[in-house]
């Protein structure tokens, strides 16, 4: 090789190694303000101990009404300490993925103002409701719990929470979630881990400012494309002969890996398997940069033992997004996409979620 | 005691009573999650439902049998007695006895919000095969009100591999063929005669026995005849 090379090459890691523990310290730093500008009693709600199972798992696809979740509410906060909370969910993002979790979040103000923000069903809270599922108690509000005013949904409610102790060295957890979201982010020196992850919209195409968004429009357009970019004989092999009406691996499934389906990645072309990479992106480039290339880099070299697999309709009208539930699963990656036929369209209310059942939660030492 | 409504007839004017936030939760479906966990000698399946907002009350009365508003231990123990009683699973043809290992259920109030999630674990013991296995399992729990879905979880037994899933559209069956690398067969005569060879030497049976009477047909025929 000759000497140009491989000044080039450890140049190359060199940056990218700075560049993640800017990264990673960025991310510190941000943590700390934000945490300097609580008082003592919210200090306490936001902090967790890094090890807190009940807090990890303390995640939902429900609003937080229904689910308590811990730490504290946007609503909760002042305008500067929701300011600095953002900045730090903001240092842990892409931008793009800042922008998906900001449209997810909008989605939900939507609902706010054309479902009714009251509990469901005309009442207060329900007698007796308990804590969330799964036996979860702890630090998690009772439902119905938001302010005391029983609302359901709203950009200001999604709850931000810290597990362990900010640091450039060792593992902690930033989480941040509410109705259709929950980031479960470990930083563990220069690695990030966005696993798991659930992504939702509802409504999954909005306008805003005069301006269509959908949230999860890329994730329905990259799938679509990729289903229409395979031959017959693998669109047999890909498309599922029996309905798949939700998540199978949602909340409460954490750890479980089950037998994949549908059409192996080794069988497509290159240039499918770089669009099933592209539609992979949108799961792992929600996190910075770096954390996101580290990340497909791992996915990339598992490509050929990753899955596709499709059930429900295979056209999509323009502008629109699909109404079929879609899995990718490789060695260390679970990808579903589950639109929700709850009463209405279904292409108007998605769920998505994202997993390394090897690595959820950053347990596995030095994974990506 | 509770009327008894048919829940194809009344579930459409449950939707209009709940109103649109229900919209958020789910609604007209029981959905039925199933993970089949598969061992050496067991299995152990996962199920957790979750009762749709709009089909609920027609489920309650099933649940909490005495009206009294809390589902007690006595009726959870019922209740998970009832779905395994609408489970059916054989292995090789041969029907599996389900033994329940756990039961969790939620609050009716979460149940009536469409966030409730009734979670039964159960386990069988697997008779003794060959080295192909086929596990057939069929759901029929409130079939007409159902969202079933059915998985199976990578086998942690390395001796064990997937070989096939099979399911009918609605998931209501789901057929399951794996292989296991480490039969102990016992004797060579127990191992020839594995579940795929019985099966083969009763069919050889039968179309002997079928030639049998064919050929006593034709000779007595022909005996008359003469």
């Amino acid at each position: 090789m000759r000497l140009t090379h491989r000044i080039a090459i450890v140049v190359s890691f060199s940056l990218s190694a700075a560049m993640a523990q800017t990264a990673t310290s960025q991310i510190v730093k941000a943590a700390n303000t934000f945490l300097s500008t609580l008082d003592q009693k919210q200090r306490h709600g936001v902090l967790f101990a890094f090890d807190d199972e009940q807090q990890r798992a303390r995640w939902s696809n429900f609003p937080t009404g229904f689910v308590p979740r811990g730490g504290i509410s946007l609503k909760e906060m002042t305008p500067a300490q929701r300011s600095a909370a953002m900045a730090l969910v903001s240092s842990a993002l892409s931008p793009r993925g800042l922008e998906k979790v900001q449209q997810i979040m909008e989605g939900d103000e939507v609902l706010k103002h054309t479902e009714g923000n009251g509990p469901p069903f005309g009442g207060g809270p329900p007698p007796g409701a308990g804590g969330p599922p799964n036996g979860g108690a702890g630090r998690g509000r009772p439902p119905f719990a938001n302010g005391g005013d029983g609302q359901m949904f709203g950009k200001d409610l999604y709850y931000i929470s810290i597990l362990g102790t900010p640091s450039e060295k060792n593992p902690w957890m930033l989480q941040f979630g509410g109705h259709h979201l929950a980031l479960n982010i470990t930083i563990d020196g220069e690695r990030g881990i966005l696993t798991p992850t659930l992504t939702g919209a509802q409504p999954a195409l909005y306008t805003l400012n005069g301006k269509t968004v959908r949230p999860l429009g890329p994730e329905s357009d990259k799938a679509m494309a990729l289903l229409n970019a395979l031959d017959e004989s693998q669109r047999k092999q890909a498309i599922l002969n029996y309905r798949v009406a939700d998540l199978v691996l949602g909340p409460g499934q954490d750890g479980k890996i089950i037998q994949p389906e549908g059409l192996k990645a080794s069988a497509m072309s290159d240039k499918q398997r770089v669009m099933l990479l592209d539609v992979i992106s949108e799961w792992t480039g929600i996190i910075h940069e770096s954390a996101a290339a580290a990340r497909l880099a791992e996915i990339k070299t598992d490509i050929d033992k990753t899955w596709f697999a499709w059930s429900g309709a295979t056209t999509v009208a323009p502008g629109k997004n699909i109404v079929a539930y879609y899995r990718i699963q490789g060695p260390h990656l679970v990808i579903e996409y589950a639109p929700q036929g709850l009463g209405g369209d279904p292409s108007m209310h998605v769920h998505t979620m994202y997993r390394d059942p090897t690595n959820d939660y950053g347990r596995k030492p030095g994974a990506k | 005691m509770r009327p008894k409504v048919r829940p194809g007839l009344a579930v459409g004017a449950i939707l209009l009573l709940v109103g649109t936030t229900a919209t958020a939760h789910r609604l007209d479906e029981y959905l039925q999650g199933t993970l089949i966990s598969i061992e050496k000698n067991r299995l152990q399946v996962q199920i957790t439902l979750t009762p749709g907002v709009a089909v609920f009350p027609f489920l309650l009365g099933d649940m909490d049998a005495d009206a009294d508003g809390v589902i007690s231990e006595t009726e959870q123990s019922a209740y998970a007695s009832r779905v395994l009683r609408d489970l059916s699973l054989t292995m090789d043809g041969r029907p599996l006895t389900p033994q329940l290992i756990s039961r969790q259920f939620p609050t009716i109030e979460e149940m009536k919000e469409g966030r409730g999630e009734i979670r039964i674990e159960f386990s069988a013991v697997l008779p003794s095969g060959g080295p192909s296995r086929k596990l057939i399992f069929e759901n029929h729990h409130q079939s007409r009100i159902a969202a079933y879905q059915v998985n199976c979880l990578v086998p942690r037994d390395p001796n064990i591999r997937i070989v096939a899933q099979n399911r009918n559209y609605s998931q209501s069956l789901y057929q399951l063929e794996y292989s296991q690398a480490d039969v102990d067969l016992g004797s060579p005569i127990l191992a020839w005669w594995s579940s795929d060879r019985v099966s083969l030497g009763m069919v050889a049976l039968l179309l002997l026995a079928r030639l049998a009477l064919l050929w006593r047909q034709r000779f007595r025929t022909v005996a008359e005849l003469q």
